[in-house]
């Protein structure tokens, strides 16, 4: 199929504020957290979504997977209307998009060994029993980890570790598409490397579409082919990675470009440049 | 294994000191026609409220039954009250904590409601009220007969059961936003696989801290119910029933009848509000193996 | 060098472990001289936060300091008494952590809480103290700082209860501040501005500066010199031109090499394998040799001296 595998059209997400009283009395506001995006993904791409908190990005990260629902608009799973897909809850579409998440604490059950979170993943994708376990280290290989992992419980693993452990879930499904929210960012500078440099290799080799969801803006240019910059709730550029990058046309995009520590090469900046981006930010 | 491994590194003494009288306690109401040196219904008019001697060791009552042979076998009611009443409260509320919290929404709000309703019926007033009405004769439902006690337990397991539904609830709240079971969930996990298998384990510790401390709070309960006379029938012994029949000797000096039915209603209390002490330090992250980040 | 503000002399730091204690900072020795600004860069279990608790006395229960001397201006902080430190924290030596939520406290006004600082230190009246929070929130760009003070931190975005800490670090006009990964827990953008208002106080108050970090391009833009900690050790220190460019220990460079640039050729990043050691598995000799493509035997053998090299000083057998 040629069409994108994954599409936004006209998609808000709001959420109601104030208590039952202000809902009663008509004084509640909505919290607008995603304004109107239309987006289209295309099999293979790796996409970048970069954003600061507010601005819609993770939102939009858990309305593709189904695990909230958009107020308005729709999203489109392979052509499919994922409002319609999602009526079965257990059915063949969920294994073919999949998760990745931030908080590396967070993220297994601290009560499961890494052998039964697999088992219990591959489980569900129909994996007869008995080709689980070779699957699961298969699988662990995969991410870089040694069949030593698969008896230990998270607490005994490294959070680079466990972010692995928690690709490896999600690769598991066999998924065509990986959402990937904030996957490095609560990860030790040397640990973030190897993790991304890992996302790089599998989506190349696995043929993942990716969305790859970051403040860091220099993480998503070494990985991605292509950039959505978000504010706000809303999409304020986008383009091919490089291309972005080196000629920004919003002056958000332009200001997070220059707000990327840069070193002793960015002592010469002078301050007054920030400043200025900031004014007119608001 | 490894858990109770590190308890028997970790516990203090007065968790050690709980565990002993809790299973000291258990083992004699399960084993009481073994341990117990006499019968606890046999009246000897000879020997009625006999001092400690040698050969009754706590005295005898007015009947001149063996008080310490009643206390082992009233540990019985004492214990199948309170532990009958957390099973029932725990099973109850529990199940109650769990679907508020994974359901949220309405299904939440209408849940959470009936249980603060619940919470808020007297019902320990309630249970003596309805005793007192049913009276407290066997219950016959069927051809199934059911002793008082069934009464008393279901009541105060009922008592019980907003104390579960809120601690479950509370904890549950927190373990179904996180990132494993929203994974579990995308993977096509049903319902039942992601509420039984990844919120409910991960929400144990504290129901098993609070059943301990409640199993103490229905051995209490029994034994006033039991006092006021409408909990354990006579001559059947119950702690309850024996303070409430060692009344009469405050006055005329027979200070055996009403003070070892106390201390063992007292110690075994402080038994298992050690042992939930121990089990909650047990459970806290703060003594999990863990490591320290600077 | 001038005579030093801070001198940290052979500073040990230990956890109460159930099997004794584990050390987590394993003989830390660096200097900081009046108006200097210094980074610590370091990775979580580097040592380079519980080193500066250490210094500010506010280890807690579970930790200790169990070894050598932290001198400030003359005196001895470990031997210190606790009245004293009193004194000292706050009005000579100012803290700033990572998370300004949980740094003020929800149920005060922003300027309550600088003038009680205020008010803690010097003897001042009510409405002078006022006068100083509000010259305080000005200072680092608080707007309308007069009605800003009742305000409540909920009221403020992140990075203005990031400032409004600042503000009260500095109301005392204390000789050094330590900020604790100060901009870790905002967004980027926020993050250049708290970095540039550093450096700004710093400029103007004659402000010592310790900046604790992960991130060593973060660091290398505000600061002069640069201590780089691995395993509860200072691995490297140095200008900070030098370390950012020509760093001769194998973990500064990769330190580097694996954060990505905005600029830099493509390609996958220069990654370090393995992870940082844990607390208590130490190994015997660098603690850096496990995961160091240059090890030799002697490195995992033997711990190497933090031996002085012109203006910076590096412990490594094979530096490059």
């Amino acid at each position: 199929m040629s069409g994108p595998i994954l599409a936004l059209r006209g998609v808000t997400k709001s959420y109601p504020q104030g208590g039952l009283l202000d809902r009663l009395l008509g004084r509640a506001s909505n919290f607008v957290a995603l304004d109107d995006v239309t987006l289209q993904i295309a099999r293979g791409d790796v996409v970048g979504i970069v954003g600061e908190s507010g601005s819609g990005k993770s939102t939009l990260a858990s309305l593709a997977v189904g695990l909230t629902r958009p107020t308005t608009g729709e999203i489109l799973l392979d052509g499919e209307p994922l409002a319609a897909l999602m009526r079965d809850h257990a059915g063949p579409w969920r294994r073919r998009i999949q998760m990745v998440f931030q908080d590396s604490g967070s993220a297994l059950n601290p009560r499961k060994t890494i052998a039964r979170c697999l088992a219990q993943t591959l489980a569900l994708r129909g994996v007869p029993r008995a080709t689980r376990e070779d699957e699961s280290m298969a699988l662990l290989a995969l991410v870089g980890l040694g069949s030593e992992m698969a008896p230990r419980l998270p607490h005994e693993l490294s959070g680079g570790q466990r972010q692995r452990v928690g690709l490896a879930r999600a690769l598991a499904m066999k998924p065509d598409i990986l959402i990937a929210d904030e996957p490095v960012s609560s990860l030790d500078v040397s640990l973030q490397a190897q993790v991304i440099n890992l996302l790089s290799r599998l989506t190349r080799e696995l043929g993942l579409t990716l969305l790859f969801i970051s403040h860091d803006l220099a993480v998503v240019r070494t990985l991605c082919t292509r950039i959505i910059v978000m504010r706000k709730g809303r999409i304020v550029e986008e383009g091919p990675c490089l291309d972005v990058l080196a000629r920004p046309a919003h002056p958000y995009t332009q200001l997070l470009i220059s707000s990327v520590p840069k070193g002793i090469a960015g002592r010469r900046a002078p301050a007054a440049a920030a400043a200025s981006a900031t004014s007119s930010v608001g | 294994m490894n858990r109770l491994a590190r308890l028997a590194r970790a516990a203090d003494w007065t968790g050690w000191l709980g565990a002993a009288i809790v299973v000291v306690m258990i083992g004699a109401a399960l084993l009481a026609p073994l341990v117990a040196p006499y019968d606890p219904v046999a009246i000897s008019i000879e020997h009625r409220l006999s001092a400690p001697d040698a050969a009754h060791w706590l005295g005898t009552d007015q009947a001149g039954r063996d008080v310490l042979s009643r206390i082992i076998h009233g540990a019985r009611a004492s214990l199948a009250v309170g532990i009958g009443a957390v099973i029932i409260g725990a099973l109850l509320g529990v199940s109650a904590g769990l679907f508020a919290a994974y359901k949220g929404g309405l299904g939440d709000q209408i849940t959470m409601r009936i249980v603060d309703g619940v919470a808020s019926i007297p019902l320990l007033v309630w249970a003596i009220a309805i005793v007192g009405i049913l009276g407290v004769g066997p219950v016959t439902i069927g051809s199934l007969q059911f002793p008082n006690e069934v009464k008393i337990v279901t009541l105060v397991g009922c008592l019980f059961s907003p104390v579960f539904a809120r601690v479950t609830y509370a904890v549950a709240r927190r373990i179904v936003g996180a990132d494993y079971v929203k994974a579990r969930y995308l993977q096509g996990a049903s319902h039942w696989q992601i509420a039984l298998g990844e919120v409910l384990p991960n929400c144990l510790s504290p129901i098993i801290v609070q059943a301990t401390l409640l199993v103490a709070i229905g051995i209490v309960i029994e034994a006033s119910i039991s006092f006021v006379g409408l909990g354990v029938q006579p001559p059947q012994p119950s702690w309850g029933t024996m303070l409430s029949d060692a009344r009469n000797a405050l006055y005329s000096g027979e200070w055996w009848l009403p003070v070892f039915p106390g201390i063992a209603i007292s110690v075994t209390v402080i038994g298992f509000n050690l042992l939930g002490d121990a089990v909650r330090d047990l459970f806290d992250p703060r003594n999990e193996a863990r490591t320290l980040v600077a | 060098m001038s005579a030093p503000l801070l001198r940290i002399e052979e500073l040990r730091v230990a956890f109460r472990g159930t099997g004794g204690l584990i050390e987590a900072v394993r003989g830390v020795d660096f200097g900081v001289a009046p108006g200097e600004v210094v980074g610590i860069v370091g990775e979580s279990g580097s040592g380079k936060s519980l080193s500066m608790l250490a210094v500010m006395r506010l280890l807690g229960a579970t930790a200790r300091a169990t070894g050598g001397r932290v001198i400030f201006d003359g005196e001895d902080l470990l031997a210190a008494t606790e009245a004293r430190m009193r004194e000292i924290r706050g009005r000579d030596i100012a803290m700033v952590f990572q998370d300004p939520q949980s740094s003020l406290n929800p149920a005060l006004t922003i300027g309550r809480q600088v003038t009680d600082v205020v008010r803690a230190h010097r003897r001042v009246s009510a409405s002078e103290a006022r006068r100083i929070a509000v010259e305080a929130l000005e200072r680092v760009g608080i707007s309308e700082a007069g009605r800003r003070l009742d305000a409540y931190p909920h009221e403020f975005s992140g990075g203005m209860r990031q400032r409004a800490l600042i503000a009260m670090a500095i109301a005392c006009r204390p000789r050094l501040l330590i900020a604790d990964e100060p901009t870790t827990a905002l967004d980027v953008t926020v993050q250049a501005q708290i970095v540039e208002l550093i450096a700004e106080l710093r400029r103007d108050l004659g402000l010592a500066v310790i900046f604790i970090s992960h991130n060593l391009h973060l660091v290398a833009e505000i600061v002069d010199r640069v201590v780089v900690m691995y395993g509860g050790k200072v691995v490297e220190d140095g200008p900070a031109a030098d370390i950012e460019l020509a760093a001769r220990h194998p973990y500064t460079r990769l330190l580097r090499a694996c954060v990505p640039s905005l600029h830099g050729p493509l390609g996958p990043l220069a990654a370090i394998e393995g992870a940082p050691p844990r607390l208590g598995r130490m190994p015997a000799g660098c603690p850096f040799a496990p995961r160091c493509p240059q090890a030799a035997d002697a490195c995992e053998r033997e711990m190497p001296p933090l031996a002085t090299d012109g203006a910076r000083r590096i412990a490594c057998w094979r530096p490059q």
